[in-house]
């Protein structure tokens, strides 16, 4: 067993560990989040029961892989299921009482032709500042009259009073009024003070020396959970997470609430008209279009680590590096100079000036799929490139030399004998590089956009792959709604898993070369 | 080596993802219309080079506000005053999209007090619970101008305080057309007669591209009557009223059909080609904003600003943007924020200095008044902004830059006629805006 310094060591190790966790979950509970901390305290615990005992030697080493698939791979899956499950997205973010507060509040509206008056905010003498009732001491600015006003109405008051310059009451017998820094700090109370007012209205404050009159228009009569516009009439009711007019009739109010849809953006996803007609042609393109930028970028990498294998080529660093140089710049920025060379006006657009062409490379469904596969194939190149150098550095020259003596042509012996051995290495990373390019977001995105959009609609973009349809879909043509886009990525995440592990059974079968 | 390339994956993973970050952060930092952002973001924002992540509230201070890297000196300026006059400490943070960051912290209760940010976003931030009315008085909202004004209210409550306007217009190259153009057409004629003499390669520049330009080509909709919604008697946008189908409205998609025909706009040209012609000298007329003026001042162009002429006998007008200061719904320091908003913001010296900064019309009168005396530009900006209506604030308008600006692409690229794809825009926006609730 090992003894003193490196158990010392560990139990040091594990300690910091520990007193991490426990800051983490300090973090958790001060935001409320319960499961959280509960998820922390059994890490925690985890982390003792693997580490401080002798038990279960295996777990020791799989625990850290362990926690970082579930925290970085399932945890993910399971929040974007949950995510799906609702309707979380603009207009419906927060509680259905948040939105009922937040619609009467926002309602208030400055009685017209009231006073305005200069305010100073205090609590009665000997009161907590930070605590106890606030009263709003005001100054009426026409008449230079002040009054003092509580929950129960305004009473005149003069014992005392001294007024700034600009009429705010700065000292006043029975009161004391409170700083800058504590009228801030007491925010919240303000916010839900409004002196009640004669016909029916409230003064309330605004700022620091500000108050109003105002009247709210909008009523919660949560008797019967209906808003009521006090101006219109109109009552509203609690109907797909909105609050619609009764009857149907008219707009619903702006603010909405978050809830739990069960399984309706499925539903909606596969009853959608536009996304069933478009999937078919959309899936088809993204399934050809990482399959050729795959194939593409293969053959070329391939084909120069290939030249650039052979013993002949003189100055084979600086060609590498050279080869290189693609893949070390951003790809944003690559993107946006290959959309610029491709347009079709020759004055701005190299490629047609080049070629004497007037290709519409980015407004022709056919042009524009050609244009994207030649911009990731230079994008993409040079990692392949990179890759096959490395495969094939590793292919034993007796190998080679073995074909040589038999009297393989050079072909035979790429075909034969490199190919096979190089694939044995590179196939797992074609498989991956395919399901990168499945969801290559970033060059669609910035090339075209998805589009050209044909049949005069801007659901459907020629150029289209899954992630970019889902995108608009979902968050960017129209009103973000999170929970759509979850339950579209739940069926993108289905599509690629598969694919990926039909991919890699397959590569699975390359190793039989060895 | 199979696990270094899965790192690589990985990392080409990661970066894809930071990448399209960067895509979305350009959007709406310095305008206001998302399709506009285009062209109008690289005006003032110069891609942050700092993170695109979102700021942390700092916690420590009295008074915390986002706002553009841009603004922040100017805004650090009477910050700091608020904060000596009242004894307190303020925070002016940047955030390279404070229109999204700030929905997303003020959800999770770490957003800022106050944001500057477009008055396009303000139906989004209502309806997101982001934003709180602030209670200006009538009197403090009588120094702005009606149409400042309106661009600041939802539902007839004001959620902002306007600093600064602003509007396309005709900005011409004077070495190439030295008057200022009355009509469309006479900037077609002049600009063909350029072209040919191959003085210029593009008679009149207008961002189209390939996905179309909704802000951009509003106002020859407007011209003829037409738009984006109708507006309801108190002059609010009334989002169950789509015009973009409208007969009006085709009356100018036709306009469209025609110079896309005759090649006078095309869909090669986009926001950057727009300003690399410019600058280049070689286009008389350019129909852009303030964002362009920078570039083409650098560039050496001596160059003229006159307001939107007449397309076949009637009056263009663009879009009007109004850019303000919020206060956040959520806001911890709510008093600090009201006071600062309503007391601050509408200083004179504070809209001066602002205008400094990417060279836009002050919203409140006095300080228009008085930056027009000695910039030139300035007043014909203000100008060629007389008349226009604020780009809609309702939520509704989401749904509308996607499909009327392709409209407007396809039109000119006759794809279809003016009638047919309007009409089918009109649908597209309908269907959206419904299925947003």
């Amino acid at each position: 067993m090992t003894r003193s310094p490196w158990l010392i060591v560990k139990w040091v190790a594990i300690g910091t560990t520990l007193a991490l966790l426990l800051w983490i979950a300090g973090k958790y509970a001060a935001a409320g989040q319960l499961p959280f901390v509960i998820g922390v305290g059994f890490v925690a615990m985890c982390v003792l029961l693997v580490y401080g005992t002798s038990r279960s030697v295996p777990m020791k080493y799989l625990f850290p892989g362990l926690f970082f698939l579930l925290a970085l791979q399932v945890w993910p899956i399971i929040f974007t299921v949950m995510t799906s499950l609702t309707n979380y997205g603009d207009g419906h973010m927060g509680a259905k009482e948040d939105s009922v507060k937040y619609l009467v509040a926002q309602s208030v509206t400055e009685v017209p032709d009231a006073p305005r008056y200069t305010m100073s905010v205090a609590v009665t003498s000997g009161g907590d500042v930070t605590t106890s009732d606030l009263v709003l001491l005001l100054t009426d600015p026409t008449q230079g009259t002040t009054f003092v006003g509580d929950a129960d109405g305004l009473s005149p008051i003069s014992d005392g009073v001294v007024k700034s310059e600009t009429g705010k009451i700065t000292a006043a017998a029975g009161y004391q009024i409170l700083g800058a820094r504590e009228v801030n700090a007491r925010s919240a109370d303000l916010n839900a003070i409004a002196v009640p007012t004669d016909d029916g209205g409230g003064i309330k404050t605004s700022g620091l020396s500000e108050a109003f009159v105002g009247k709210a228009s909008i009523r919660y009569d949560a008797a019967a959970d209906r808003l009521i516009d006090t101006a219109t009439g109109i009552r509203y009711q609690p109907q797909n997470a909105q609050w619609v007019p009764e009857g149907g009739q008219g707009q619903a109010l702006t603010t909405g609430w978050m809830e739990n849809v069960g399984f309706r953006n499925y539903t909606d996803a596969l009853t959608n008209d536009t996304l069933r007609t478009g999937f078919l042609k959309i899936l088809i393109w993204n399934l050809i279009f990482p399959l050729i930028s795959v194939a593409s970028t293969f053959l070329l990498g391939m084909a120069f680590a290939l030249l650039f294998n052979d013993d002949r080529i003189k100055f084979k660093g600086l060609w590498r590096s050279l080869l290189i140089l693609p893949y070390a710049l951003p790809g944003f920025v690559t993107a946006l100079v290959w959309r610029q060379m491709f347009n079709q006006d020759p004055n701005f657009g190299l490629i047609n000036k080049t070629l004497g062409w007037s290709v519409d490379w980015l407004g022709d469904p056919t042009a524009a799929k050609v244009a994207l596969l030649i911009t990731n194939l230079w994008l993409g190149f040079p990692y392949m490139f990179l890759i096959c150098t490395g495969a094939l550095q590793s292919v034993p020259g007796d190998v080679k030399e073995a074909a040589k003596i038999d009297g393989a042509s050079g072909l035979r012996t790429v075909q034969s004998i490199i190919m096979p051995l190089v694939l044995v290495a590179v196939g797992p990373l074609l498989v991956a590089s395919y399901a990168f390019n499945f969801n290559n977001f970033a060059l669609i995105f910035l090339m075209t956009n998805g589009g050209p959009f044909e049949g005069n609609q801007t659901q459907v973009g020629s150029t289209d792959l899954l992630i970019t349809y889902a995108f608009r879909l979902a968050i960017g043509g129209t009103t973000p709604n999170f929970g759509f886009a979850a339950a579209i990525s739940m069926f993108i995440f289905v599509i690629v898993a598969l694919i990926s592990l039909q991919g890699f059974r397959r590569t699975a079968s390359l190793e039989d070369v060895n | 080596m199979q696990k270094r390339v899965y790192g690589a994956v990985a990392l080409a993973g990661v970066s894809a993802l930071a990448i399209s970050a960067c895509g979305g952060s350009s959007t709406p930092t310095a305008t206001t219309a998302a399709s506009a952002a285009q062209t109008a973001a690289t005006s003032a924002a110069p891609a942050p080079a700092a993170t695109t992540a979102a700021p942390v509230r700092d916690a420590a201070v009295d008074l915390v506000i986002w706002c553009d890297n841009d603004r922040k000196p100017i805004i650090d300026k009477y910050a700091a005053q608020f904060g000596t006059d009242q004894g307190i400490k303020v925070a002016v943070q940047v955030s390279t999209d404070v229109r999204k960051d700030f929905k997303d912290a003020t959800n999770a209760g770490k957003g800022p007090d106050v944001i500057v940010g477009a008055h396009d976003w303000l139906g989004e931030l209502v309806q997101n619970q982001a934003v709180k009315p602030i209670n200006l008085s009538a009197a403090d909202q009588g120094k702005f101008p009606a149409e400042a004004m309106a661009a600041a209210k939802f539902n007839g409550q004001v959620y902002g305080v306007p600093y600064a306007v602003e509007n396309i217009g005709i900005v011409r190259n004077t070495a190439l057309a030295p008057n200022a153009p009355a009509t469309f057409e006479e900037m077609v004629t002049k600009g063909s007669a350029l072209v040919k003499e191959g003085k210029a390669t593009n008679a009149v520049l207008l961002t189209v591209s390939k996905t179309g330009d909704a802000y951009h080509s509003y106002p020859f909709l407007r011209a003829f009557g037409g738009g984006v919604f109708a507006q309801k008697a108190s002059g609010d946008y009334d989002p169950t009223k789509v015009i973009v189908g409208s007969a009006e409205s085709i009356l100018g998609g036709e306009q469209f059909a025609k110079l896309g025909k005759d090649g006078i706009l095309s869909t090669n040209i986009d926001g950057g080609i727009v300003d690399q012609v410019f600058d280049a000298g070689k286009a008389p007329y350019a129909m852009t904003g303030p964002w362009a003026i920078e570039k083409a001042k650098k560039a050496g162009i001596q160059y003229a600003i006159s307001p939107l002429p007449t397309i076949a006998g009637k009056q263009m007008t663009p879009f009007l943007g109004v850019q303000m200061f919020y206060v956040s719904a959520k806001a911890k320091n709510d008093a600090f924020a009201q006071e600062f908003v309503t007391k601050y913001v509408t200083k004179k010296d504070l809209q001066i200095d602002m205008y400094t900064i990417g060279k836009r019309p002050p919203a409140l009168t006095e300080a228009y008044s008085q930056v027009a005396a000695s910039d030139p530009d300035i007043k014909s900006w203000f100008e060629a902004g007389k008349g226009a209506l604020p780009m809609p604030n309702i939520p509704a308008m989401n749904s509308v830059w996607g499909p009327m600006g392709q409209a407007t692409a396809d039109i000119i690229a006759q794809k279809d006629t003016a009638a047919n794809r309007l009409k089918a825009a009109q649908t597209e926006i309908e269907a959206n805006i419904k299925k947003a609730g």
